[in-house]
């Protein structure tokens, strides 16, 4: 062979090398120098993976949601204390029995096309939501009617309070949509799904699917002077390397959900030119959870889901499995809900000696090397839940458990654990949302053990307690006595170990230095991105 | 398919295979590197003791700065060393695995059709142009996610998706020799069709069969890399391209974890065609049929 | 007379490849449905939830409660309308998904294609004459490890070099967007995105056809014409190029026909590393969301552009070589 194998590893070698000393090329900016060509403030949005449709009153779709915000608004914005802030309406106001809720509407809002938004917009499209979103139908349960005394009142009546209700009028989880569009014909077969039109800073241009979705900047927004861009590319970049590097060379702007590989952040930031923030995602923040399949004769038994809550070290999860970008967490119900978390200690910290002791006591003795052995399914959602499954199987190994990994892709994942409940535990991950009645009831009440719906009760859990404790809070309209029904139901399920939460995702939102505006939005770049500038000449960049 | 009329020629064995193969330097290095990755996937289990996916130490240590690890450990702190030498064992089983399938099938799918020719011949033919037509890797990925990716389904999806190019060699073959002497010959005497086919025309359409078989088993290693690339590839197995799949998010920062095992799979599909060039050169030294 | 006898191959071809295509759809229906999972499970999954009824609902209204027989037939008869049906996923008509990608395969197949045959036969031809010396031997083995290198592999490593490290080339789509470019600035762009992609896919296929040239040259050469040319006293390049390539590229062409199926699949892992939106990776997506008319769709156009490539073949063989029977 003319070469040997040393020599090229120590020619690879020496690329990252030239990473370090070769400064980027002009060639290379592509983004900045579209600006000095033309002139057009353009802004490169990363969505990934390609939204199955552009309006998100009947999809969660992350990607969806990222899409639909910038030209459907919704009635209300928040900030990252999720404190609702004017959008299409200017003020609101919560009756004392907690059953009306008054919004008064933004005056001279215009349709994409030129009608006049009016209340009624809003009441159709909260009917519309109500029966089409997948959230809608619980969200809005207590929804009676939507009054429309005039053009810019609009006044919901519930039958029962819905204390989180002020919070579930985000522009990506209650899109309002022009009712002269939807009225008739089957809404979800509406072609304005797929090239909506809305009231936002932003117009549907087109959309080449696999490629990118193109919007342009509204000139007749309601908030003048904004949007600070002209035109908006949504790219869909399926692979990772190749998003890492038009970050790098700058034919992308920002990316949320963690776009580049979380062990590059470090490298990627040390220029200068890229940033990055976990700042954004108050709106909903996602759990990483070990949910039991509780009809399985085995992990029905109390101890041995003790054993493996004991067995498994949190603190490794964090820092190895999410470099960092997570926090630990006990209980389902995330610290950024102050009034809801509860801080009780551990019953179960790390102890192998402890898990051992609870696996012999419950007649599991070690035969060999193993007691006996489980299959684990981590949901198929980019690597984070096969990374920690990774982690579960070597952890449990330590206490005699051989846990057998199941790669799948995602619709087989689903069908497996919520149809044909064909599992023994599972990573998943399920995003807490606005408030624990919509985001986390979901996964403890009894009632919501449906097969064949994804997202439901997966273990199998039935605790009257739980059940009373979530359904008086879910109606609870003062604070205090809510969070108190949100700490009693936590103590139970983490003693009882339905499921075992291991940390709350932080998720990292990579950005180019050049644009800023999005961080202080509860939604960040799920939000309209009205408030969005890039700065700097095109020269800068280089 | 048309026919091409191309003469051929048998080549009558003068020498052992072993002799020729001795005078040919690639094919004597492509075995050797065969001989040491099947050292390195015997002894694993003795070099690197325990699970070769288990967490052990620090994430992301690179080559040589740790000596208890010498490549290094990939995202996860899991011994880079330990996941290439058993990885050797995955990447070899399914590769052999499946051409083993693929060859069952050609052959009798193409012993069949060549054989006995007329409307059988024009079923199966036709049964293995429409394998052929749909894009292989497609039909591998489809029936990769019927099942779970799992050693057996990939191999045997790699069987069911690359037999018609055995098929094919066999039936060629088939249809040369069923007219030649010594087939007739034993026909005449009243063999069954079984044993003439497998006792009399098979061992003489051996030959070529080696050579498409080592280079198949070079594809399929390719094959089986090419959907841990996609993420599919069996978790709880170490196997090269399975350390691809999970090293290329590293690919900026740590690319040793997607150079590494990407070496190794070079270094084995290199030693598989060195070998099957070699073959083909000692078993047809007139003829050079490559069916890739 | 000549024209008569491509005009009968031509004929037979199409007529033998209906059943080959019938045979496809009907092998793909069968295997798609034993997959787990059907599309209203990813549709109610991606949305995040849905009640039972909900569910119910889109099964009847994509016709997923059908029976297997039903839907085969369901799809078989739109068939014969040229209706390729609408697809789940994106709630759009198939055709109009393909159509849409198209191009962008076709661009990237064909360039990958035309630069294996031109390079490979080049070196191929090279190597074959000047079998047994240096530059041969050197040709043969580099030509060898470009054949036992995973494509993507090569991929990775040249998005790491040209598009992380260098920043030279692109790394992800097929335009630089929002640039309003026409004249050699559009070209120059375009053909800067395809660099990479292309490099990628026909890695393999360069070496395959190198390795086909020189070993189907090497035989031709020994045959009785190429003898009488060279007694002739025929100048030896105008015999290489004249006699031998022209007949040695026989096997080579039947063989690019073949591929085209082959390179379509390695195509979904290209496209999927330089985010290309293609065929390939429409198919990927496809099975990925259990977008089983989608799929069909693919399948089905993507084996009558094979066929269609490969009578194109049979006819091109059959004008470079008057001894094929037809």
């Amino acid at each position: 062979m003319p070469f040997s194998r040393r020599q090229f590893i120590k020619g690879l070698s020496a690329l990252p090398l030239l990473g370090a000393s070769v400064p980027f090329l002009p060639t290379a900016l592509a983004a900045a120098t579209e600006q000095a060509i033309t002139g057009r403030r353009i802004f490169n949005l990363l969505v990934n993976p390609e939204p199955p449709s552009l309006s998100s009153f009947n999809t969660t779709a992350g990607t969806t949601i990222t899409a639909s915000s910038k030209v459907l608004e919704g009635l209300l914005g928040y900030d990252e204390n999720l404190a609702p802030q004017p959008a299409l309406a200017t003020a609101w106001e919560a009756a004392a029995d907690g059953l009306s809720y008054r919004f008064t509407l933004r005056q001279g809002v215009k349709w994409h096309d030129g009608q006049p938004f009016t209340s009624e917009d809003v009441a159709f499209s909260l009917d519309l939501i109500k029966r089409f979103h997948p959230r809608g139908g619980g969200t809005f349960a207590n929804l009676a009617s939507v009054e429309t005394p005039d053009a810019h009142t609009a006044i919901v009546r519930l039958s029962k309070p819905a204390p989180y209700l002020i919070r579930a009028f985000a522009a990506g989880e209650t899109p309002i949509l022009p009712k002269h569009l939807y009225a008739s014909g089957d809404p979800l077969s509406n072609p304005h799904n797929n090239a909506p039109v809305g009231t936002g800073p932003y117009r549907f241009k087109q959309w080449q699917r696999g490629s990118f979705i193109e919007y342009e900047r509204n000139p007749d927004y309601w908030n003048a002077g904004y949007p600070g861009v002209d035109t908006l590319f949504l790219k869909v970049i399926p692979d990772s390397a190749a998003r890492l590097a038009a970050f790098e060379n700058g034919s992308l702007d920002a990316g949320g959900q963690s776009p580049v590989p979380l062990s590059d952040l470090a490298r990627i930031t040390a220029n200068g030119k890229l940033k990055f923030t976990t700042r954004g995602y108050a709106y909903s923040i996602t759990p990483t959870m070990l949910e039991f399949n509780l009809d399985n004769p085995l992990l029905a038994r109390h101890e041995v889901r003790q054993a493996i809550a004991h067995a498994i070290d949190r603190e490794v999860i964090r820092k190895v499995v999410y470099y960092g970008y997570a926090d630990v967490s006990v209980s389902p119900i995330p610290k950024s809900f102050a009034q809801y978390h509860y801080d009780g200690p551990d019953p179960y910290p790390f102890d192998i000696a402890k898990a051992n002791a609870l696996l012999d006591q419950a007649g599991l003795p070690k035969k060999g090397t193993s007691r006996f052995s489980l299959t684990l399914d981590p949901l198929p959602y980019g690597d984070s839940y096969a990374r920690t499954a990774t982690y579960i199987r070597s952890a449990l190994a330590r206490v005699g458990i051989d846990v057998q990994l199941r790669a799948q892709d995602f619709p087989t994942y689903i069908k497996r654990v919520y149809t044909d409940r064909d599992f023994d535990f599972a990573v998943v991950g399920m995003g807490t949302t606005f408030d624990p009645t919509v985001g986390v009831q979901r996964l403890f009440w009894s009632k919501n053990f449906r097969k064949g719906v994804p997202f439901t009760n997966g273990t199998h859990y039935n605790n009257p307690e739980v059940d009373r404790l979530l359904e008086s809070a879910a109606v609870e309209t003062d604070e205090t006595r809510r969070g108190e029904l949100f700490k009693a139901f936590q103590k139970i399920v983490i003693e009882e170990l339905p499921s075992i939460t291991l940390v709350m995702q932080q998720q990292v939102t990579v950005f180019n230095a050049r644009v800023s505006g999005f961080e202080a939005d509860g939604n960040g770049l799920d939000g309209s991105l009205a408030a969005v500038s890039i700065t700097g000449e095109a020269v800068a960049h280089g | 398919m048309s026919t091409i009329a191309f003469p051929v020629q048998r080549a009558g064995r003068s020498e052992s295979l072993w002799g020729a193969l001795r005078r040919n330097p690639a094919a004597l290095t492509g075995a050797a590197i065969l001989l040491l990755t099947l050292f390195m996937a015997l002894t694993a289990g003795y070099f690197f003791p325990g699970d070769p996916l288990d967490m052990v130490a620090a994430p992301l240590l690179w080559p040589g700065s740790d000596p208890a690890y010498l490549l290094g450990t990939d995202s996860l702190g899991r011994d880079v060393a330990a996941g290439i030498a058993h990885g050797a064992r995955a990447s070899l089983l399914i590769a052999l695995y499946g051409t083993l399938i693929s060859v069952l099938i050609g052959v009798t799918v193409g012993a069949l059709a060549g054989y006995h020719g007329g409307r059988l011949d024009d079923i199966l033919t036709r049964l293995s142009e429409v394998f052929q037509t749909v894009p292989s890797f497609l039909l591998v990925i489809v029936i990769v996610a019927i099942g779970t990716p799992t050693v057996n389904i990939i191999a045997l999806a790699i069987g069911v998706s690359s037999w018609p190019t055995i098929a094919r060699l066999i039936r060629a073959e088939f249809r040369t020799l069923r007219e030649a002497d010594f087939v007739t010959a034993a026909r005449s005497q009243g063999f069954s069709s079984r044993t003439v086919i497998l006792e009399e025309i098979l061992p003489n359409a051996l030959a070529p069969l080696v050579v498409t078989a080592s280079i198949l088993v070079a594809s399929a290693i390719l094959i089986e890399a090419g959907l841990a690339f996609l993420g599919m590839s069996d978790p709880n197995t170490a196997s090269w391209g399975g350390m691809i799949g999970s090293g290329r998010e590293q690919i900026a920062s740590a690319w040793y974890l997607t150079a590494l095992p990407g070496i190794a799979i070079i270094a084995v599909v290199l030693a598989f065609n060195l070998l099957g060039d070699g073959l083909n050169d000692a078993l047809n030294p007139r003829l050079r049929r490559y069916l890739p | 007379m000549a024209d008569r006898r491509l005009l009968r191959l031509t004929r037979r071809t199409l007529w033998q490849a209906l059943p080959t295509v019938l045979g496809i759809v009907l092998l793909n229906f069968l295997l798609l449905r034993l997959i787990p999972g059907d599309a209203v499970d990813v549709l109610a999954s991606e949305s995040g939830g849905a009640t039972v009824a909900t569910l119910a609902q889109w099964r009847s209204h994509f016709g997923l409660d059908l029976s297997l027989g039903e839907q085969l037939l369901a799809y078989l008869s739109h068939l014969a309308h040229f209706d390729l049906g609408l697809s789940p996923r994106f709630n759009v008509p198939v055709i109009q998904l393909i159509l849409d990608r198209l191009p962008n395969t076709l661009l990237l197949m064909v360039s990958s294609l035309v630069l294996a045959l031109v390079v490979g036969i080049a070196a191929g031809a090279v190597m074959a004459s000047k079998v047994g010396r240096w530059p041969d031997r050197a040709l043969s083995l580099a030509v060898l490890v470009l054949y036992s290198t995973p494509g993507f592999w090569i991929g990775l490593m040249a998005v790491v070099l040209f598009s992380v490290t260098l920043g030279w080339l692109p790394s992800d789509g097929i335009a630089t967007l929002g640039l309003d470019l026409s004249g050699a600035d559009w070209l120059l762009d375009r053909v800067k995105h395809v660099v990479l992609p292309v490099l990628t896919l026909s890695s393999f296929y360069i070496a395959l056809y190198a390795r086909l040239t020189r070993a189907s040259m090497l035989e031709v050469q020994r045959l009785d014409f190429v003898r009488t040319a060279k007694a002739k006293g025929l100048h030896p390049a105008r015999v290489a190029i004249r006699h031998v390539l022209r007949n040695a590229l026989l096997p080579v062409t039947t063989l690019a026909g073949l591929h085209f199926a082959a390179l379509l699949g390695g195509a979904a892992v290209t496209e999927t590393l330089f985010g290309w939106p293609g065929l390939g990776r429409l198919t990927l997506d496809a099975v990925l969301s259990r977008d089983y008319n989608l799929l069909l769709g693919i399948l089905l156009l993507s084996s009558m552009l094979v066929v269609a490539v490969n009578v194109s073949m049979d006819l091109l063989q059959a004008w470079l070589d008057p001894r094929i029977r037809v």
